[in-house]
């Protein structure tokens, strides 16, 4: 994955479009889902449908700050495509009695507060943050949960939609790490400034509240459900191999301020994990009342591949 | 992929009577619209009478007989949006719709004859000059032929229709309107219908068919910036009082040019007014939509100017009403049933209109145009338009061009522009025909001194300011725009200076 020719990527984008409706929902194989799976997959698919619906929030807000009209229009294909994923996992969803009616999945508290971050803050953050901390959702994503999931679920419909979801983020990640190491371009000591600047911001302090539990319940979920947490580990391995490949990538702050935090989440001894997974318990006494009703953008979510 | 265009109501003429007649014509001009129309108008006035005007469709009117969608109207007021020669005392609203326009250009044609020089049905596909004869013939799509010493092209900078590329186009099974190319036999009642494109025309549809339809999607690609616009009705008194005293109406018409040259300073370049301009805008959104995802969908994120502005205080509203949906996502393509976008879902219809504008001509022209020498106009142009104030090319004699390159106001009614455009054509044509001469040629270094001076002017405004826009090229070759007040237009057009111009005159004529 040298540099990209972002052009050529967004040829390639347009012409990769896929929809729910080449899908065949009905086709035999939900029976597959053993009564044992069941809650714990739901649980898993509720969580993956929301950090898809989370990332495609924060393209949105990285199409606001992108330099160039190329990259404008490539984080609006991506905004849409995470929707897309979102979406396709709902029909999954429904399509093994998951999903009663009209219901979205509940999200848990934590990507509650995400979501909420992200509504009031993500449009104001500069893209040098989101275009850190995005691959590192990204890679977790394609890296652990995705391979888990393949490795537990029989159903061949759902290998046949996460070949379609995967051939996108492989796209995603092509851009991620080139806009890393884009960003790490500049000189040195504005890099510097600007990311004081950001790191002390309140804004951004109140989204690494809201991110850092929400990697740790990952955590807990993904553990309970069986799978080895190595595998999360080896993701934010991969982050940091990759995203640390050249000197730009290396030289981005963004990118050594999330390694660094990677690397405490994987050591569970770290003192970091006592403040965190307390603020994993917290959260779990925020009612949902506080929060008031979600963002209008989380009702354009649907499991219906027509409207 | 090609995209299709649509010509206006071009349509099939079989050559009616024997083609050429033996003597040419003084002029010919391609178009009845309003700049065609007015030429002729003012030609005529001046003392040149022998003209032919071609017209591929079967009325006058040009953009007001082709743009009849719902909605349809004029965003500068109407009094500013008519001739100065020929005033009409009798506007109904203060922002006349598009039937009402096309009522005056047929009072234009009627009141002074217009119509009898106006041949219907000829398309023409060849304008080519002869070196020895120093004439034009206009060869039309079924081969007639028009001969004439000087030749205007007055076709329109916005009269091809055209489709957005996008796959799938031929696959929708339902039926497909273009804005326009309006379909007024299509009954929407009860009918799901999207409307692809959000920029002047579709804001002025949108909020007329959310009333008739069963369910409306807009689908927005960029947002525009949108300004509160104060439509009224004109009181009669206030007709009863321009019909008596016309020094009234000219006087209101001088407030509103002048109005609008004001905003220039907002518009075209980047000065404290266009923040304010941009502010007013951000608080019209901000006090017409409630919900805050979508008021960030519909926040442009260029700067003002820098496209057209959109006029309309119904169009928010009409987005928010319980039967409308605004979506945002990329489309990806048309399929038999509706539109699918990338977010994965077909949104199905059973109506497309297409509000997605029209083919510019701002790097090629719209049919063959050949000049002295044999050279091609689209081959010329290639790298971008360029002509000498808008309306002479080098190496094109007696070719006269309306809204040709650098012409286009942004701020100010088109037909403030145009008037200039014809009186300055309305000059050098009454001196071809009283001094005889054969041909008037630009010279090649007046044009390109006046090319480099608008460039350099250019690259100060708001246009060139990093948007795409159909103003500028594929290269960002600014070909449309003239950098500047309409006043400074008009006296760009004000003197017509024959040292410009190579002047022959026809062999044997005195000095
Ligand atoms: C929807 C819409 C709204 C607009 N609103 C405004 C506004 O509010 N204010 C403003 O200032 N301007 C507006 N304009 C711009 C408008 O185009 C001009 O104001 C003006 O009408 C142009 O007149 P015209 O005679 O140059 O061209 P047109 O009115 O387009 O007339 C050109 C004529 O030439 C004919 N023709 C074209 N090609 C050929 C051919 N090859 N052979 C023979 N005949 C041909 C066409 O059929 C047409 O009749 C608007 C345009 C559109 C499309
Ligand atoms: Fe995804
Ligand atoms: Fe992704």
């Amino acid at each position: 994955m040298a540099t990209i020719d972002l052009d050529n990527m967004l040829a390639k984008i347009k012409a990769s479009q896929w929809a729910l409706a080449d899908i065949d929902w009905e086709a035999p194989g939900a029976e597959m889902i053993s009564e044992a799976q069941w809650p714990k997959l739901k649980a898993f698919m509720s969580d993956l449908m929301w950090i898809e619906h989370v990332g495609a929030r924060g393209f949105a807000a990285m199409a606001k700050k992108a330099p160039t009209d190329t990259l404008r229009e490539i984080y609006t294909y991506f905004h849409a495509e995470e929707q897309r994923h979102a979406n396709a996992e709902m029909a999954l969803m429904r399509r093994w009695g998951m999903l009663e009616g009209e219901e979205l999945p509940e999200p848990n508290i934590n990507l509650r507060l995400t979501i909420e971050w992200l509504d009031r803050y993500s449009d104001d953050m500069p893209l040098e943050v989101l275009g850190s901390v995005i691959p590192m959702l990204e890679i977790a994503l394609d890296g652990a949960l995705l391979k888990f999931l393949l490795d537990e679920v029989n159903d061949p419909l759902c290998h046949q939609v996460f070949e379609k979801i995967n051939a996108d983020e492989a796209r995603h990640l092509g851009v991620d790490f080139h806009v890393m190491e884009m960003l790490g371009r500049g000189r040195l000591h504005q890099l510097a400034v600007k990311t004081i600047g950001t790191v002390v911001s309140p804004k951004l302090i109140m989204g690494v509240l809201a991110y850092a539990p929400l990697l740790n319940r990952m955590r807990d979920n993904i553990v309970e459900m069986g799978l080895k947490e190595e595998r999360l580990y080896e993701a934010m391995d991969k982050y940091q191999r990759i995203g640390g490949r050249t000197k730009e990538g290396r030289r981005n702050p963004w990118f050594q301020i999330i390694s660094q935090h990677g690397r405490m989440v994987v050591d569970r001894s770290h003192i970091y994990h006592k403040p965190v997974d307390a603020l994993v318990k917290l959260s779990n006494y925020i009612p949902r009342r506080a929060l008031g009703p979600v963002p209008s953008w989380v009702k354009e979510l649907t499991w219906r591949p027509t409207a | 992929m090609t995209i299709p265009t649509m010509k206006s109501g071009a349509r099939k003429a079989t050559p009616r009577q024997a083609p050429a007649t033996n003597k040419p014509h003084d002029v010919l001009i391609v178009g009845a619209g309003f700049a065609g129309l007015g030429a002729a108008l003012r030609l005529q006035q001046e003392g040149v009478g022998d003209l032919v005007i071609l017209e591929r469709a079967d009325d006058v009117g040009g953009t007001w007989r082709d743009n009849s969608y719902p909605g349809a109207a004029c965003d500068i007021p109407s009094n500013l949006y008519s001739f100065s020669f020929a005033p009409n005392p009798d506007w109904s609203r203060s922002f006349a719709g598009s039937r009402e326009i096309l009522d005056y250009v047929h009072h234009l044609a009627d009141h002074y004859n217009l119509r009898q020089l106006v041949r219907f049905g000829r398309d023409v596909s060849h304008l080519r000059y002869d070196d020895k004869t120093g004439l034009w013939t206009a060869v039309t799509q079924t081969g007639e032929t028009f001969q004439a010493r000087s030749v205007v092209m007055a076709q329109g900078p916005l009269s091809n229709a055209s489709f957005p590329d996008i796959p799938g186009l031929d696959e929708f099974k339902g039926h497909k309107i273009h804005s326009a190319r309006w379909d007024h036999d299509y009954d929407f009642n009860r009918k799901r219908v999207a409307v692809i494109g959000t920029g002047a025309s579709g804001v002025q549809i949108v909020p007329e068919l959310v009333k008739k339809v069963d369910k409306l999607t807009v689908f927005q690609r960029t947002p525009g910036w949108v300004m509160p616009r104060p439509d009224f009705a004109t009181p009669q008194w206030n007709k009863l009082l321009f019909r008596r005293v016309p020094k009234a109406q000219e006087s209101v018409r001088r407030a509103l040019y002048l109005a609008h040259e004001s905003m220039a300073l907002g518009i075209i370049w980047n000065s404290p007014l266009t923040g304010l301009l941009e502010r007013v805008s951000e608080a019209h959104l901000n006090h017409q939509v409630k919900d805050a995802w979508m008021r960030r969908q519909l926040k442009p994120d260029f700067r003002i100017g820098c496209k057209r502005v959109l006029m309309s205080s119904d169009y928010y509203p009409a987005l928010q009403r319980d039967n409308c949906r605004l979506i945002t996502w990329p489309i990806a393509r048309l399929c038999e049933n509706g539109i699918r976008t990338a977010e994965g879902i077909e949104h199905q219809f059973d109506c497309i209109v297409f509000a997605t504008g029209f083919d510019v001509s701002n790097n090629g022209t719209p049919f063959k145009v050949t000049g002295s020498k044999g050279r091609d106009l689209d081959t010329d142009w290639k790298r971008g338009a360029q002509a000498y104030k808008s309306i002479n090319v080098a190496g094109y004699p007696n070719l006269f061009i309306t809204f040709g390159p650098n012409s286009g106001p942004g701020h100010n009614s088109a037909l403030v522009y145009m008037e200039s455009q014809i009186e300055y054509l309305v000059k050098a044509v009454k001196m071809m025909t009283s001094e005889g001469i054969k041909s008037l040629d630009v010279r090649k270094d007046v044009q390109r001194r006046h090319n480099h001076d608008i460039q350099k002017r250019l690259a100060k405004t708001n246009w060139n300011s990093g948007c795409k826009s159909w103003y500028l090229t594929e290269d960002g070759f600014n070909a449309t725009m003239f950098p500047g007040f309409a006043s400074q237009y008009a006296r760009q057009m004000e003197g017509f200076d024959p040292g410009d111009y190579r002047v022959v005159r026809v062999a044997g004529r005195p000095q």
